[in-house]
């Protein structure tokens, strides 16, 4: 380990540790505060996971998404689940509130520096109405800008698969939501505009800053009775700032081809999102699916998508999860794909009414050498990796 | 002997009426709203869309000892669910969750002195100055 490295390394630990006093100082509280059920002008509130998660392989290290620079190794981490929240909100009257939210999570800047994840202005004109400015939360996708809120979710993690490449955080910018009844149900439709600018590590050799310009998307919405359904549509002109830091041997050819066609399937212009979603929640089932497809004017092409059943007895939910991304890119040649299958299998159990303590095991299937792992060894070409993770999520 | 069958069933569904006590969903008394829906009440709720059969913005209201039971027959969801739910939408800065009122009383008051206001109480303890838009069994 060079260095530099060491001391990142060690940065990373003070900053978990200073995340775990942190939460653990909060947990107290949260056994009785729930500010975010308050009804004064201000609220307080937040959101956190305690998580670990245990590789089986010594081949591959496990991340949660391409903003993570490193991953889970062989045995057992805190870095790639544990997170904390806390949002401020300020109603100025029945039209108007100011919503500030922050986020520490292990991301791109190889530590758990706290982010400015959402600024909000909302105005609600009337009920059918609500126009938003400022940096919202990136809502292509059902769950999309929720996927670090634990609490919201009976899984231990959204699907790696599906929310894991590619996705952003926030954007700033609009949106307008309009709601009507339709039948015996309601249909909404959001129009969002904006711009982005995020980063992901691509590879361990390979990192980018991302600006997208002119985001326009939006979805339509209907839901009756138990059923929810929604199609989505997003587009933007994308500015990739590739930095490339090759640590590796020249003689691992592989690893500098894998670099090198990732550079080229990532340096796109233009990108278009379209995206299914459809929950089933009649009480004590809870069925979800979702399909999401991108695609580039350099023909990469990105399909994934999950579907998930869980079925709840008292405070206990057992669940099941299949998901998989697809990746196509022209370049690759015959054989070679970046395709993943993960088969998940998990239990939440509601300890309070702000507390959920979640087990999951994870059966990955890399077909091919995997864009979202990291520090993978030279000869690795794939492979079944077992993951068990435990998690508390909260609320206060 | 049909007579005596009508006695029997009235009998009985009075019986059940008595012994369980409904959930009565209340408003103020001179906003002109007749009556509710369960799946209005739900989109109030649930924040989904806060609007009240007169147009105007709906201010729901949960009575805290008996949220439990209120969100059971209207969703047939427990608190933990119901919580769960609210913080996706808490924390993606789209809703906030009903205010709270510690008290029947509390909710009289507000319901009073609010013509948008929505809330619920026991259906045992509706006074004259509510009025029952809807009334959810258990």
């Amino acid at each position: 380990m060079s260095n530099s490295a060491w001391v990142v390394g060690v940065r990373a630990m003070m900053s978990l540790r200073y995340l775990m006093v942190c939460l653990l100082a909060l947990l107290p509280a949260s056994a009785w505060a729930q500010t975010w059920l308050d009804s004064n002008r201000f609220t307080f509130s937040g959101f956190g996971t305690l998580g670990v998660v245990h590789n089986n392989s010594d081949k591959a290290d496990f991340i949660r998404d391409l903003s993570q620079p490193k991953g889970a190794g062989e045995g057992w981490s805190a870095r790639v689940d544990t997170l904390l929240g806390a949002q401020a909100r300020l109603k100025l009257n029945d039209q108007l509130d100011i919503t500030m939210q922050g986020i520490s999570r292990y991301h791109y800047t190889g530590n758990f520096r706290p982010e400015l994840s959402r600024a909000v202005m909302s105005y609600n004109p009337t009920p059918d109405w609500q126009l938003r400015a400022g940096r919202l939360g990136w809502d292509a996708y059902l769950l999309s800008d929720s996927r670090h809120v634990g609490y919201a979710y009976t899984w231990l993690r959204p699907p790696v698969d599906h929310f894991g490449i590619l996705q952003l955080d926030y954007i700033e910018g609009v949106d307008a939501t309009y709601r009507h009844p339709l039948g015996n149900g309601l249909a909404w439709a959001k129009l969002f505009v904006g711009r982005s600018k995020s980063h992901v590590v691509l590879t361990d050799d390979l990192s980018a800053g991302i600006d997208i310009n002119h985001i326009y998307g939006g979805h339509l919405n209907y839901a009756t009775g138990p059923w929810q359904f929604r199609a989505s549509y997003a587009q933007g002109d994308s500015e990739m700032d590739l930095s490339f830091s090759y640590t590796g041997g020249a003689d691992n050819l592989y690893a500098l081809y894998l670099n090198h066609l990732i550079k080229k399937a990532t340096d796109f212009s233009h990108i278009q999102l379209y995206s299914l979603g459809m929950v089933y929640d009649p009480g004590a089932w809870q069925l979800q699916a979702m399909l999401n497809r991108s695609e580039t004017d350099n023909d990469l092409v990105i399909d994934s998508g999950f579907a998930s059943a869980g079925y709840r007895v008292g405070p206990t939910t057992p669940y099941v999860m299949y998901s998989q991304v697809w990746i196509r890119y022209p370049e690759l040649p015959a054989g070679q794909s970046f395709d993943q299958q993960t088969w998940s299998l998990g239990l939440r159990y509601d300890v309070a009414s702000n507390l959920a303590l979640k087990t999951q095991l994870d059966r990955v299937h890399v077909l091919g050498s995997g864009l979202l792992w990291r520090g993978t060894e030279a000869d690795w070409d794939g492979g079944r990796i077992t993951l068990v993770s435990l998690g508390l999520d909260f609320v206060f | 002997m049909p007579r005596i069958r009508y006695l029997v069933i009235t009998a009985l569904l009075l019986n059940t009426g008595l012994a369980r006590a409904d959930i009565a969903m209340v408003t103020n008394a001179d906003n002109g709203i007749d009556q509710l829906s369960q799946s209005e009440a739900l989109n109030i709720f649930m924040g989904r869309y806060r609007k009240l059969p007169n147009g105007a913005l709906a201010l729901p209201i949960d009575l805290a000892p008996l949220k439990a039971r209120f969100y059971h027959s209207l969703v047939n969801k427990d608190l933990a669910e119901i919580n769960s739910y609210w913080a996706r939408l808490v924390f993606s800065g789209q809703g906030s969750p009903p205010q709270q009122a510690d008290s029947a009383a509390e909710v009289i008051n507000l319901v009073v002195h609010n013509p948008s206001a929505l809330s619920y109480v026991d259906a045992a303890r509706v006074t004259p100055e509510m009025h029952v838009v809807l009334v959810l069994p258990e």
